[in-house]
Formats: structure tokens, sequence, C-alpha cells
């Protein structure tokens, strides 16, 4: 993809003020707190809420890191969707509401789903979140930061990107966002003294849309430093669907020449 | 019972045997009606050209369709080993009862179904090998969807990813094994001109002596005799 976009996450820049998440809540009419609807409870950690959710696409999540070099640090990573270069959501997805758009964007449309949930579970980062409104039916949809699809298709920066006010998040063209990462890693490695920095998201699972500059190793943040495609999903989608398919197109064919070939032979003042 | 032959003054005297409970023949219509609907429903979300009949609204109630429609698929043989537990054990039974006469089933099933050669058709009990080998990817069928089907609507989130992503796949897999013997299983009981006693058998209940001596000798005439006789057969026949 030529023109590919991404965003530039610099976890050494992060404060964790969360004003990522209140942005992205506001500009896409997400629910935040609301008293007697939708509650929020202090479970002795600063993060809030604890995990992605139907209504949080981003989240600033927080780790306790002993650096051998430094001691102890705070690391804040930026969750969200990584928009994949390999997408398994977009592959095992039947609606069509996760697709590969313009600029590399992962997008979704929100309509389109039925609620079947197979991204959320097929995603190796675990990120498309599953509102389930009712288990008996299996009323659900999904949901996942699509990059502000609305307001990048028109040059706009997505939100979180726009109010950042650590200037830790960047917007741009995906080539420049790598470069930018990695002359950042590589200050942050010499005169800023983290030599545990590094780049993340630039060739993983075909090159994230997430360009992450980290100061620990991957593993600490919880992140998978070399997240798979699913196989299972290759194997569902690349081998057995069109098996299938070809099976039942097999059996109608065989079974109409079949009965074509016994209607010639077959003697019906023999039959008993 | 008399039947006067069309057209002529003669008549045949046809003798029914029983085959088929009404239970039986009920829940078997039941299954039916529940399959079609799970298979087209199914097939939905596995198809990708069936994505616009998959999306939103279509796609929520395509999801729901299937769930009430398993309930019911999931719930007649519950129903039937509940009603009728000696018949239903009396089934399973023969239905896993192979021996080299199945074999020979095999053997001369494509030249029989296809070609109407009689002779080479070995004896069989009251299922023959291709119903019970149908039976038996039934049962299996039965089991392995529901456990998938089941884990994949109450366990998702709850179980982890891989599981679920296997429970997808034997789902499937089950799926494109069951349709395509479903649509063999119909051709063999609906369409293929010598096996019209097969339906009326699952709507009547029984089947003609004639019918039951020819696909059925083993049943009909008990396994010794039927084993002799075709042995006797095969004797004559290499003279």
């Amino acid at each position: 993809m030529a023109d590919r976009l991404a965003m530039y996450i610099d976890a050494s820049k992060c404060m964790a003020c969360r004003g990522c998440q209140v942005a992205c809540k506001q500009w896409n009419d997400n629910r935040g707190y609301i008293p007697g609807e939708r509650e929020t409870t202090n479970v002795g950690t600063y993060e809030n809420p604890l995990t992605l959710d139907s209504q949080t696409w981003t989240r600033i999540k927080f780790t306790e890191y002993d650096d051998p070099d430094r001691g102890f640090q705070w690391l804040f990573l930026k969750e969200g969707c990584m928009h994949c270069g390999e997408a398994a959501c977009v592959d095992v997805c039947p609606t069509g509401a996760l697709k590969y758009g313009p600029n590399g964007i992962v997008t979704f449309e929100r309509e389109l789903c039925n609620g079947c949930g197979y991204c959320s579970q097929f995603c190796p980062f675990g990120i498309p979140q599953l509102e389930v409104l009712n288990t008996l039916t299996g009323e659900a949809k999904s949901s996942k930061c699509f990059f502000c699809q609305d307001r990048t298709t028109n040059g706009m920066k997505p939100a979180c990107v726009k109010t950042c006010p650590a200037a830790a998040l960047d917007w741009g063209d995906r080539d420049e966002m790598v470069s930018k990462a990695e002359s950042r890693v590589a200050k942050l490695k010499g005169e800023l003294g983290f030599p545990q920095a590094n780049v993340y998201g630039k060739t993983q699972l075909g090159g994230l849309g997430r360009i992450y500059v980290l100061t620990a190793p991957p593993a600490e943040y919880g992140l998978p430093a070399d997240p798979k495609y699913p196989a299972m999903s290759t194997v569902w989608q690349k081998i057995l669907q069109p098996v299938g398919q070809v099976a039942f197109a097999a059996t109608v064919v065989g079974a109409v020449a079949a009965f074509f070939i016994a209607r010639r032979n077959v003697h019906m003042e023999e039959v008993e | 019972m008399t039947v006067r032959l069309r057209g002529t003054d003669s008549t045949v005297l046809i003798r029914w045997i029983p085959k088929y409970t009404v239970l039986e023949r009920f829940l078997h219509w039941v299954h039916t009606a529940m399959f079609i609907p799970l298979a087209l429903t199914g097939f939905v979300l596995f198809a990708p050209w069936l994505e616009p009949v998959a999306q939103s609204e279509a796609g929520i109630h395509i999801r729901m369709l299937h769930r009430i429609a398993a309930i019911i698929f999931g719930g007649v043989p519950i129903v039937y080993t509940i009603l009728q537990p000696r018949r239903m054990l009396m089934n399973l039974r023969e239905f896993l009862s192979f021996s080299k006469y199945d074999l020979l089933w095999l053997k001369g099933a494509v030249p029989y179904y296809v070609l109407g050669r009689h002779e080479e058709m070995p004896p069989q009990p009251r299922f023959n090998t291709g119903e019970r080998l149908t039976a038996v990817v039934m049962v299996l069928g039965t089991i392995i969807f529901g456990i998938t089907g089941l884990s994949m609507w109450f366990l998702k989130g709850a179980m982890p990813p891989f599981l679920y992503q296997l429970m997808v796949f034997f789902h499937d897999l089950m799926f494109i094994i069951t349709f395509a013997m479903f649509m063999v299983h119909f051709y063999l009981a609906v369409i293929h001109p010598m096996m019209w006693q097969s339906l009326v058998s699952m709507r009547y209940g029984v089947v003609s002596e004639s019918y039951a001596r020819e696909h059925h000798a083993m049943w009909y005439y008990g396994e010794e005799r039927a084993k002799q006789m075709w042995e006797q057969r095969q004797a004559e026949g290499a003279h």
C-alpha cells in the first residue's frame, strides 16, 4: 500500500492523562460514566476502565515495571485496534462490516455487524469487543477503533491524536511514522538513557497501523513480541470453506448425473 | 391389501410390514424440518458470497433462527430417548453393527443404484450399509454440533480463543459432511426411482413384503436364512 497511514504512539512521552480516551468517546459518541446507568468502580488501580469495551475503543494500560537500569517505572500503553496489514478479523467477518479501508485502515461499519463475534475470537491481540445484548438470542454488536474513519478519510487526524497534550501521538504516512519512531528510539537509547527502547509494529502481521515507541521490551507491556496470524483462520477460510462449497456442488452434480443414468438403466418392472 | 392394476382386472396382494413407529416418523420429519433451516442459515455465515444476507438485521435474525432450530433439532434425540428408549437402543445397536456383507454392499452399491443391477447386492438387515453409515454420521454429528454449537453460543469469551476457533472449525467440518450426506439421503429416499418405498415407509411406517425381501433380506428371512440363500445364489452364479 503506497500511501498507508499509521498512528505514531510514543510511550515514552505518554503521561497517562487519558485525554485520548475522553476524546475518543466524545468524537464517537461512546458512553462514559453516566450516574445510575453506567457506573464506574474504583478497584484500586489507576486504570479505568480495566479493559477495552464496547464503549471504550482506546484506553491507557498501566503496568508497573522494575527497569534493570532505571528502577521502578510506570509503563503506559495506549491500547486499541492495531490495524494489522494481515488482519484475521477482516478475513473471518462474514458480513463485510470489517474491511481494509483506504490508506490501510481496518474500517468497521457497525450497522453491518450481525454480532457473530468471530472477530473478537480470531484477533491475535483480542481487541474487538463484543457487546452481548442477549445471550439467548445471540443479539450482539462488535466494536473497535477504526482510526476515526470519518475524520481520517477527510484529511483530519483521529480525535485521540488531535487531543494528546503530550504530543505522544501523531498521525500520517506510515513510512514517515516509522522513521519518526526509529529516530526517537535512537535518541532514547542514546542521550536519554533508555537502552531497551524499541519500535513495535513495524513488521508484525504485515506491519501494524500503530507504530509504538516503547521503553521496555514489548512483553513488559503485555504485547506479544511476535504475534501470529491465527492458523485456524487460514485452515477455516482458505481450505475448509472452498472445499465445502466444491463438495456441495460435486454432490449435486453427482446426484443429477446418477439420476439420469439410473433412469435409463433401471427397469421399473423389476423394481420391488 | 389388494390393489387393482390400472387398466386391467388383475389384482395383486400387497402385505405391509411395519418398520417405523408413529413417533419415529414424526421425529424424523421434525428433524428434517429443522435440519434444512439450520443448514441454510448456517450456510449464510459459511459462504462468503452470501455476505449481503449475513449483514445487519438480516444476519441477526438468521443467527436467531439458527438457534431456535438448533434447540428443536437437538431436542429430537432427547425426546426419542425419553419416550421410546428401547427402540432407540435397538436402533443404535443396529446402526453400529457392521459385517463383511457391508463391504460387499459397498462394492455392489454403485452398479445397483446407478445401473440397476440387483444380483450383486448382498442381504441386509433392517438398515442397509448406507443407511447405517448415515446414521453413524448423524449420531456423531449430533454430538459434535451439540458440543461445538453450545460452546460457541454460551462460552464465547469464557473459553480460550484457540479452543473457540477449533469449535468453529469442527462445526463447519461437520456441516460439510452432514449436508453432503443429507443431499445423498434426499436423492436416494425421494428421487431415486427404485427407492420409492422409503418415502412411503417414512410416511406410513410400513414397507411391502416384497421390498423387505429384496432390500432387507436379513430382516425379512432372519440372518441365518438370508446368508444361506445368498451363499447358495453365489454358488449357482459361479457355475
